[in-house]
């Protein structure tokens, strides 16, 4: 017969509390270093730093906590009983049922309710015209006019000299420096280079040339010229259009050919547009030319 | 004094029970609010345990941080576009003429102090939070929660879905920068590509053709009140139905359709989901600390002859830009009317992609005549078609983020950016089936060995 004598033996040891007592640590340390940080100006790395290092110990804190009080306990319950029993079901719609009919057991006068608030829900979407004007036919016309000059957009006009060959530059209507649906790429082309479309051989005196910069797919400027390959490259989703050949697309998503705006050089030597583009600019919609 | 009596019952009442603090404010809130009997049976609400469970909580996280976050940098932002010269401490923009908007983010970012923390901790929180609701979602398919009594609430998941990307795609393009213009100068053009309605919706959604002076201040109130609002309501309704119907549990002892297993809300789940919220927290606030996210000032502000290279979305619109990037230019003209290419992928295909997804729990029931209730989940190991499903649905998607920034992958990969374009092409019509096929076979022979190891 041996009963220990002496002390009881000791319970066993729970988790180890060390990790909390460290989180809680970096919480007051955190918290000290955000004030401080704040306070000096200490910047952007400093300050997230410091409050990242407070929030981080004291959730670790307490999910090592809460993890430890988990071991403790598992328990068990049922859940809400499935409503599969048929006579339940058939009770409650009953019983909807009965509340419904004083509605519509007059049965036009409820129908009548129906059709008005129909109609009056319908009636609201008027508002929807106050959002903004009618499209109308803004999307077909763009700031070229006959005669009208191409000014850079610092509203400088574009001559004859101002463009070598082999250049390239944007260009506005003179009076719409910051029409955006306006804005034309002007290229200057090699002598011999460059073939005009068939119907358009009027358009680009001595090789002088204007293209929409829209693209015809989403509507991004048509930013990149790539005069080896003499391609102009959209950057958003790299349509490329060949400018030798009327900008039809030869890569990318877009389908159509990128406007070309008809040019004419004046006596003074500026370049001039004869008229509007001839189709409508940008991404496509419905009825567009 | 028999008033004074009734006097000292009723401070009894109120904080006479309980030996702590605790204990008396319990005993204080029943007295003058009632329902201890509910509050009782609620404390005692059980939470099955997983790693997995805790996806859609990062998610509720992050709205908490979003709105948290967002209302300090409300305080800053002015939703005009008028112009004014930037006069900030930022050097290469000085003097230059910027939209209202855009010279209050760069106020906020580079002029506030702890003001660019704030931003970007708001930034990684609204990409965490779309990535959390989306793996989530994705673990509910896996799993196939969406089975009775949880059908609704599957739909409540996917229009968070919804509302939380497109909710991030109105929030950047708020600032007014480069990137973001061009942003709705696409939003713009994808609207006008539908058929008969597309220029009337634009014109009216913008208010004109596009650019136009009003569209921050639309958007701002859109970004900041009603999908917020709508989110919250969402969001109340999803935990509202998961607090009655209780949490899913995976197979195991004890557990059943009828029974769950689990630790208790109070003390251990509380505890452990607080910690967890400020983990969150804090690795979004390391995030904003370290990772430089959205630096609007190096864009520039949105001029609409201006753009930019490698210019991409959020990553929960990157699918989406892929999508427009890889559609061959395919406008059809019937009878002198167009249907624009870009009206497919980006209109059509995200239909095409959703529908089915709102769907699912009906069309589970349809393939596999299973309208039972379900409590425990069913494992992806032992469920060949639907992870070969998910497998393939992920591919699919994830080409098509490889495509929304074909052109940045092209210079990192050394190749031409047209070939990578046609290889991508091949592969977003390829690859998932074929992805899906493997994991079907891989998926049932596991299940088989596993089945007959069983036995």
């Amino acid at each position: 017969m041996s009963a220990p004598q002496g002390r009881p033996p000791r319970p066993p040891a729970g988790p180890p509390t060390w990790p909390v007592g460290l989180g809680l640590a970096a919480t007051v340390g955190g918290s000290i270093g955000f004030a401080v940080a704040y306070i000096r100006d200490a910047g952007n790395a400093w300050l997230g730093g410091c409050l990242a290092l407070a929030l981080l110990g004291l959730g670790l804190a307490l999910a090592f906590w809460g993890r430890d009080l988990a071991g403790d306990e598992v328990i068990s319950g049922p859940y809400p009983v499935p409503p599969d029993d048929a006579s339940g079901q058939t009770a409650l719609a009953n019983q909807l049922e009965d509340h419904a009919s004083a509605l519509t057991r007059r049965g036009f006068l409820f129908k009548a309710l129906i059709g008005a608030v129909v109609v009056f829900a319908l009636s609201q979407v008027v508002l929807l015209g106050s959002l903004g004007p009618w499209p109308g036919r803004s999307l077909f016309s763009t700031g070229w006019k006959k005669g009208r000059r191409l000014v850079t957009v610092e509203g400088e006009p574009v001559t004859r000299e101002a463009l070598a060959t082999g250049g390239f530059l944007v260009a506005f209507p003179e009076g719409g420096e910051d029409d955006a649906n306006s804005q034309v790429v002007l290229l200057h082309f090699v002598n011999g280079d460059f073939t005009p479309q068939p119907g358009r051989e009027s358009w680009s005196p001595e090789d002088f040339v204007a293209y929409s910069r829209i693209c015809t797919h989403a509507g991004c400027p048509v930013a990149q010229y790539e005069d080896v390959a003499q391609v102009l490259v959209c950057p958003c989703h790299q349509s490329t259009f060949d400018v030798l050949h009327g900008a039809a697309p030869v890569s990318g998503p877009a389908g159509r050919p990128l406007p070309q705006l008809p040019l004419a050089i004046d006596a003074d030597g500026y370049l001039i547009a004869q008229s509007d583009f001839t189709v409508s600019v940008g991404p496509g919609f419905w009825d567009a030319t | 004094m028999n008033s004074d009596h009734e006097l000292k019952k009723g401070l009894g009442r109120q904080f006479g029970v309980g030996r702590s603090p605790i204990g008396r404010l319990a005993r204080w809130l029943d007295t003058n609010l009632g329902g201890s009997g509910l509050l009782r049976a609620e404390l005692r609400h059980i939470f099955p345990d997983n790693w997995a469970f805790f996806l859609g909580e990062i998610a509720l996280f992050c709205f908490i941080i979003l709105v948290a976050t967002g209302v300090f940098l409300a305080l800053f932002f002015s939703a005009s576009q008028a112009p004014v010269i930037y006069q900030g401490s930022y050097q290469p923009l000085a003097g230059v003429e910027v939209s209202d908007a855009y010279n209050s983010v760069l106020q906020l970012s580079l002029d506030v102090r702890a003001g660019l923390l704030i931003r970007q901790v708001h930034h990684w929180a609204a990409l965490v939070f779309v990535a959390a609701v989306f793996i989530h979602l994705l673990r509910m398919f896996l799993t196939a929660a969406y089975r009775r009594p949880r059908r609704i609430n599957w739909l409540v998941g996917l229009l968070l879905l919804l509302l939380t990307a497109f909710n991030g795609l109105m929030g950047y393009s708020l600032p007014d920068d480069l990137l973001s213009g061009i942003g709705l100068r696409i939003s713009y053009a994808l609207t006008e590509s539908i058929p008969l309605l597309g220029p009337t919706m634009a014109s009216l959604l913008f208010g004109g053709e596009f650019p136009t002076s009003g569209i921050i201040a639309r958007i701002y109130p859109v970004h900041i009140f009603l999908l917020p609002a709508a989110i919250a309501g969402l969001l109340g309704l999803h935990l509202g139905l998961l607090w009655l119907q209780r949490h899913t549990q995976f197979p195991g002892q004890g557990r059943s359709d009828r029974t769950m297993v689990g630790s208790p809300m109070v003390p251990a789940y509380a505890l452990r989901s607080g910690g967890y919220f400020l983990l969150c927290a804090g690795v979004l606030t390391g995030f904003g600390a370290f990772l430089q996210i959205n630096p609007v000032w190096l864009y520039g502000p949105y001029r609409p002859w201006d753009a930019t290279t490698a210019a991409q979305p959020d990553w929960y619109m990157g699918w989406l830009e892929g999508a427009v990037r890889m559609f061959p230019g395919w406008d059809i003209q019937i009878g002198g009317l167009l249907i624009p290419a870009v009206f497919w992928p980006a209109v059509v295909l995200p239909g095409l992609i959703f529908t089915p997804l709102f769907v699912v729990p009906w069309a589970d029931w349809l393939a596999t005549r299973d309208d039972a209730f379900h409590n425990v989940l069913a494992l992806p190991g032992q469920h060949p078609a639907r992870t070969a499903l998910a497998a393939g649905f992920v591919t699919f998607l994830s080409v098509l983020l490889v495509a929304g920034g074909n052109d940045v992958f092209a210079v990192a990969w050394g190749v031409s950016q047209p070939l990578l374009l046609r290889v991508l092409q091949v592969l977003v019509i390829v690859l998932p089936p074929l992805v899906a096929l493997l994991t079907f076979v891989l998926v049932r022979g596991r299940a088989r060995r596993w089945a007959s190891s069983v036995r």
